[in-house]
């Protein structure tokens, strides 16, 4: 019973990764607590769910959606952080913050605030392992989020772009004088951030079948959460985060009930900076850089 | 003229304050052209408006036929202008072998980028032995040739140097000055900014003094070196000692 938990939170704890991942980057890169985020997610389940509805290949629906997520993560670039380059940090955030509210507020005036069923696309095919039960859409987020933090891992410690995007993290100034064309990457990791965070929102959506205009914002949280667990800048550190939360969420219903989860979620978070103010696997002096 | 790089009326404001104030300098090339002045005289924005890292109010960088005046930073990099940035700027959350990577980011012959790199192992065993440490364990002197071998790796046509001896164990200064005047020898152009006076004058074949952005004076070394009011004046001390291994220090202290 005990490990049927324990997977079930690391199923639930891989979404918050893929988001706790998007504000990793946003933050350690560019140095911007991008709430847009939570608002990319809704988007990725919000955009597949209407056009599946609408008769769409389910790949064409989620490709859609991540492409549309992508194409509203450019103009928050544009928008909320192109243009309050050069004022305080906190511009941004509350910029991208009004985009949040504006996404949400959208997609309400479309489709309506109800809590919509997204269609199962998987019907009820599961694993099961031992006495364990694996539903195949989790088993497919679980296994898929693993493959792009890894790739993500790879590109950013191995190749010429990593190497790039961490003088960008590192400091803009001398990337530009080495030679990095910041204007041209800056866009790029603004359109990975909505690949990542939509195609958590997509996953969500498929494990537990419901969409709604506000779905990113419980979820957005707690991938804040995973990343300030985490410490802060740490891809990795996020991806424990990220899982932390999923255990501590699905232990904390299985032991107190539904009620307890964001008691338990927070209460540990606001412990653990108690405790380490520099998260999990944050560095006090010379903060990680991805 | 066989000007390999030509800056003219290069003019650089920070916020209302003149940094630069219509510069002028020409680097002909296999020569080493040494940029002296005080503290705040516009040696580093002059470099920088070489790179196009700070907005030009006015002013023209021609490079061999090319204007590259309008050009971004990337641009100018990719034609052979290449900076050591001041205070070496070595990234330090990368390791040592990933900051001489980040320097040949944009090249492709990826075998030829490897050699030079272990050309660089050879030539400083240290770097060798720390290639996958972080550069932050790096002494200052150690952190100055994995910045001089970054933009080697880049393939300098105009190497730019901003202050390279700064803060260096005289150990290390004398290094560097050795390995400035190796390379121009091997036919590397170099623009060396320089507080060490009369370091920077032994090893360079001509000078150009600036005095709160603007040049005060440019002319072959040899003349300079002899003209002692005109440098005490500029600079605020003798370059007498110019074989004198003790620094001689300019500006602030």
């Amino acid at each position: 019973m005990i490990a049927q938990q324990l997977i079930n939170g690391v199923m639930l704890g891989s979404i918050y990764v893929l988001v706790g991942v998007s504000f990793t980057l946003a933050i350690g890169i560019l140095n911007f607590l991008n709430f847009s985020i939570p608002g990319l997610f809704m988007i990725g389940g919000m955009v597949s769910w209407v056009l599946l509805t609408q008769g769409w290949h389910w790949a064409a629906a989620i490709g859609a959606a991540l492409a549309a997520a992508a194409l509203v993560s450019l103009a928050v670039e544009q928008l909320s952080y192109r243009r309050t380059r050069g004022a305080d940090p906190e511009v941004p955030l509350v910029s991208s913050l009004g985009f949040l509210v504006l996404l949400e507020n959208l997609v309400l005036v479309g489709v309506g605030s109800d809590q919509q069923t997204f269609p199962s696309l998987l019907g009820d095919f599961n694993f099961r392992i031992g006495g364990l039960v694996i539903g195949a859409a989790q088993a497919i987020s679980l296994v898929l989020t693993f493959a792009l933090v890894v790739g993500l891992s790879f590109v950013l410690g191995r190749t010429n772009l990593g190497r790039q995007i961490r003088a960008i993290a590192e400091s803009r100034s001398t990337a530009v004088l080495l030679g990095v064309d910041v204007g041209r990457l800056v866009p790029k990791i603004f359109v990975l951030t909505a690949l990542f965070t939509a195609l958590g929102g997509v996953m969500f959506a498929l494990s537990y079948l419901q969409v709604s205009p506000f779905m990113g914002e419980g979820v957005g949280f707690k991938g804040v959460a995973a990343m300030i667990i985490g410490g802060m800048g740490s891809v990795w550190g996020a991806v424990i985060g990220g899982l932390i939360i999923g255990l501590i969420e699905v232990g904390s219903i299985w032991a107190f009930g539904a009620d307890t989860v964001n008691i338990a979620v927070y209460g540990s978070l606001l412990l653990l900076l108690i405790l380490r103010p520099h998260g999990l696997f944050g560095k006090p002096a010379i903060r990680e850089k991805l | 003229m066989s000007a390999i790089l030509s800056v003219s009326d290069l003019t650089v404001a920070y916020g209302g304050v003149t940094a630069l104030d219509g510069v002028s300098l020409s680097v002909e090339e296999g020569e080493i052209v040494t940029v002296l002045g005080a503290n705040g005289a516009g040696k580093t924005t002059l470099l920088l408006g070489i790179m196009g890292a700070v907005p030009a109010m006015r002013g023209r960088i021609q490079f061999r036929d090319a204007d590259l005046s309008r050009a971004r930073p990337h641009t100018r990099l990719a034609k052979g202008l290449v900076l050591v940035p001041e205070g070496r700027q070595v990234l330090v959350s990368l390791t040592v072998e990933e900051n001489l990577l980040l320097g040949a980011h944009l090249r492709r012959d990826r075998q030829a980028v490897r050699s030079e790199i272990a050309a660089i192992y050879e030539r400083f065993p240290n770097l060798g032995q720390r290639r996958h440490t972080a550069a932050a364990t790096l002494s200052g002197g150690e952190q100055q040739m994995v910045a001089i071998g970054r933009a080697m790796v880049a393939r300098p046509q105009v190497l730019m140097l901003d202050e390279p001896s700064l803060g260096l164990s005289p150990l290390f200064v004398s290094k560097v000055f050795d390995l400035i005047q190796e390379m121009n020898r091997s036919g590397l152009t170099i623009v060396l900014v320089e507080q060490n006076t009369g370091k920077a004058l032994s090893v360079a074949h001509s000078a150009t003094v600036l005095e709160l952005g603007k040049v005060a004076v440019a002319g072959p070394c040899d003349a300079l070196r002899n003209d002692h009011r005109l440098l005490e004046a500029y600079l605020g001390g003798s370059a007498e000692s110019s074989g004198d291994p003790q620094p001689m220090r300019v500006g602030s202290q």
